[in-house]
């Protein structure tokens, strides 16, 4: 499937981004699939594409052991997830494995960073998006401790 | 306010007539000092008039420590004597809690319905008495029917309510109106006397805004301290003429027995699910301060603590409410 | 002679069905002797003859007065013993107490409801209530949370929602399961992805302590203001109108003053959480 720039304009994720940076995007970004069970990433690969998921559901969480898997989250369709791409050390902090069959838009992280160099207002805006998700991540992460602690 | 007198001698005929028709208490004395006990004519002499108070309030009067709630109950009419003004304060905040107009305890009702207060004014304190620093007077102007006050004598009373004159003019036909001003004037100058001995004894003592701020403020590591000799036996909330938290009881047949419990016993918040806010001793020993002077303001009119002392009196920790509030007020 | 309504004394109830929700959770069907109202929110406490009290906010829709719902969680004695009921014997029903959740004044507003655990049991009779109002309503979103897919009671009640007009419904678990395929997280994850407008939305949380708590703090951050929140509390009660003592908190009565406050009530009142 060809992504194109209107098909970014669905997801709310990519507001405020203009055309000439919506046609970047499209042009350093894939439509990836994987099937139930896949696994995306393992936690502490080294990541060199963002994404965000674009259809289904997949599952995060963090590895104890080896096979050993603890199921701590969800990514929903819309939602950005292997950020740790953008920047060093570029290591996954979670694994992430569809539980439903899914579509994802993997963008490079290296043309990405690029791009920030020459565009600004675009790495400012991808940022402020990448800080915003992790802020809500923080947040629902210390409400799980909140709730496993009683506190 | 109206006053009227009547010699002792009819007085006590006259209580002693009424035996028949109503059940009399009033405080006489006892191996400690003195407590409300229900009357024989025998007893009626003893009545203590004047002189504060009886070991017991009002509470269980109205408020029995076990009653069936479910089941008929047939209160007789009776007369309550020698009631100091603190403990006719209290009952502002019980009526204020058991006759809400949404769902008023009609047991209750009917026990103040069936009542007579006769109050006697406060001549000369008890130790730990200190009413008048939450601006209740020793002598009562209103809620009892009646205040009387033994001088020369003569029974002095005070008419407060119509019930009260009503009751009076029926009953004590033989007492007559009173405007000797030179009467009205000691009785004042007693009043001031009373007044006079609380401040002295109570110097320094915060009043009840203040201590209800004071209380508000106040750190863990005080109540953790001031706690550590509490045992949490409920004498200060059994003894208190405010304090009823109680407990529904089913029995078979969904009959419901309401039961005085107290937030200073352990599991007075303990839910279910195993959760107790009041579990930590600090903790259950500060909701009653927190109750009485913050809370219970926030929420009713009336006051929650009449400055009676008797929870200092009673308490088997000797722990004394009011030299923490001047510890805090320092 | 002592006249005027014994505010102590049940009214008798018949038990006429008993609904297995899950392991310790069951249902219980009522018809009371003489027709029941309440509004939704407020709450019965509820008699096993002989044994014992206890309150709970009826799960069954208000507008239907001749038989009530009352969703029970085997957690005490007085809840075991009803567990161990069955259907033919009367229960005692006092009430209804308190103040429910004032859904006139969410005409014109979009609902959001935050609910978790034995929380979807009172959410569930405001559910009811907001379909009877649906018309004056934006929409109504109901995120829920529960520890394990099996704590989640009334499944149905989550299709049935997203194929009603207006409304839509999530669900997430703590923990999940092998054959779980919905979302994983605490229920407040389920906000990251709802749209709302923050100037025509009000809130309703309801559910255990805890979660109520961070569902609180997770709607502020969003915007909401402390009078757009609902909360529904939950304390130790006994006679449940306002005179035991037992439900105090600060300077309110839960089953008086509550068991629906604002936030806006209660947040200058500590402990409100323990």
């Amino acid at each position: 499937m060809k992504l194109t720039a209107e098909d970014l304009k669905k997801i709310s994720f990519f507001e405020g981004y203009t055309d000439k940076q919506l046609n970047t995007l499209t042009r350093i970004s894939t439509i990836r699939e994987f099937k139930v069970k896949e696994i995306l990433f393992e936690q502490y690969d080294v990541l060199s594409e963002a994404a965000v998921l674009f259809e289904g559901k997949l599952s995060l969480g963090i590895s104890l052991a080896k096979e050993k898997r603890i199921h701590l989250g969800t990514v929903e369709e819309g939602q950005l997830f292997s950020w740790s791409a953008v920047f060093s050390p570029h290591i996954s902090t979670a694994w992430v494995m569809a539980i439903t069959p899914a579509k994802v838009i993997s963008i490079n992280a290296e043309e990405l960073n690029k791009e920030f160099v020459m565009d600004c207002d675009f790495g400012f805006k991808t940022m402020s998006k990448i800080a915003q998700t992790l802020s809500h991540r923080l947040s629902d992460t210390r409400f799980q401790l909140m709730n496993q602690l009683n506190i | 306010m109206q006053y009227k007198s009547i010699k002792k001698e009819e007085w006590d005929n006259t209580l002693e007539n009424l035996l028949l028709s109503y059940a009399i208490f009033a405080g006489i004395p006892n191996d400690a000092s003195q407590d409300y006990e229900e009357l024989r004519a025998v007893d009626i002499p003893k009545i203590i008039y004047n002189k504060p108070k009886p070991a017991t309030s009002l509470k269980s009067f109205f408020l029995p420590v076990k009653e069936n709630v479910t089941s008929e109950n047939v209160v007789k009419e009776r007369i309550i004597i020698g009631i100091p003004n603190c403990d006719i304060e209290a009952l502002s905040i019980l009526d204020e809690i058991y006759l809400d107009e949404d769902f008023p305890d009609i047991n209750y009702r009917e026990r103040r319905n069936n009542t007579i207060l006769i109050s006697t004014d406060c001549i000369g304190i008890q130790e730990h008495c200190h009413c008048l620093t939450y601006d209740i007077m020793p002598f009562s102007t209103n809620t009892a029917d009646l205040a009387v006050i033994f001088l020369n004598g003569t029974m002095i009373l005070r008419i407060i309510t119509g019930k009260g004159e009503g009751f009076l003019s029926t009953v004590f036909p033989a007492a007559i109106a009173l405007e000797d001003e030179d009467i009205l004037s000691v009785i004042e100058k007693e009043h001031h006397a009373t007044e006079t001995l609380l401040s002295s004894a109570n110097k320094g003592l915060p009043d009840y805004k203040k201590t209800g701020n004071l209380v508000s403020g106040a750190n863990a590591d005080m109540w953790k301290r001031h706690s550590a000799r509490c045992v949490s036996c409920g004498a200060c909330t059994t003894i208190c003429p405010t304090c009823t938290c109680f407990l529904l009881i089913d029995k078979p047949g969904f009959e419901k027995v309401k039961q005085m419990d107290a937030c200073q016993y352990p599991g007075f918040e303990r839910v279910a699910g195993g959760g107790d806010g009041l579990f930590e001793l600090p903790n259950r020993f500060r909701n009653r301060y927190m109750c009485k002077y913050v809370w219970k303001p926030g929420k009713f009119r009336s006051t929650a603590c009449t400055g009676c002392g008797r929870c200092i009196e009673a308490c088997i920790g000797k722990i004394n409410k009011n030299e923490i509030f001047m510890e805090l007020a320092k | 002679m002592v006249n005027g309504r014994n505010i102590y004394k049940p009214i008798m109830a018949s038990l006429t069905d008993v609904i297995d929700e899950s392991p310790l959770i069951k249902t219980f069907v009522l018809v009371p002797e003489n027709g029941f109202s309440f509004k939704t929110g407020q709450f019965i406490e509820l008699s096993v003859d002989g044994i014992g009290e206890a309150p709970f906010t009826p799960s069954s829709s208000p507008l239907i007065t001749e038989k009530l719902e009352v969703t029970v969680m085997k957690t005490g004695y007085v809840t075991e013993c009803m567990h161990k009921l069955k259907p033919g014997v009367f229960m005692g029903i006092r009430g209804p107490f308190g103040r429910g959740y004032p859904i006139e004044s969410f005409y014109g507003k979009e609902v959001l409801i935050l609910g978790g655990g034995c929380g979807l049991a009172p959410i569930r009779s405001l559910l009811y209530a907001l379909e009877g109002i649906k018309d004056k309503l934006i929409k109504v979103t109901l995120c829920y949370g529960s520890k394990t897919p099996a704590d989640c009671i009334y499944k149905p009640l989550f299709d049935r929602l997203n194929k009603t007009e207006k409304f839509e419904a999530f669900r997430t678990v703590d923990k999940a399961d092998e054959g779980w395929d919905g979302s994983v997280g605490v229920v407040t994850t389920l906000l990251n992805r709802i749209k709302y407008d923050i100037t025509k939305s009000i809130a309703v949380v309801c559910g255990p302590p805890i979660m109520m708590k961070f569902g609180t703090i997770r709607l502020l951050e969003m915007g909401y203001k402390d009078e757009q929140i609902y909360l529904s509390m939950e304390k130790n009660m006994s006679c449940g109108l306002g005179k035991c003592g037992h439900c105090m908190m600060g300077e309110f009565f839960v089953c008086k003053d509550g068991p629906v406050f604002t936030y806006n009530e209660l947040k200058n009142t500590p402990d409100i959480w323990k």
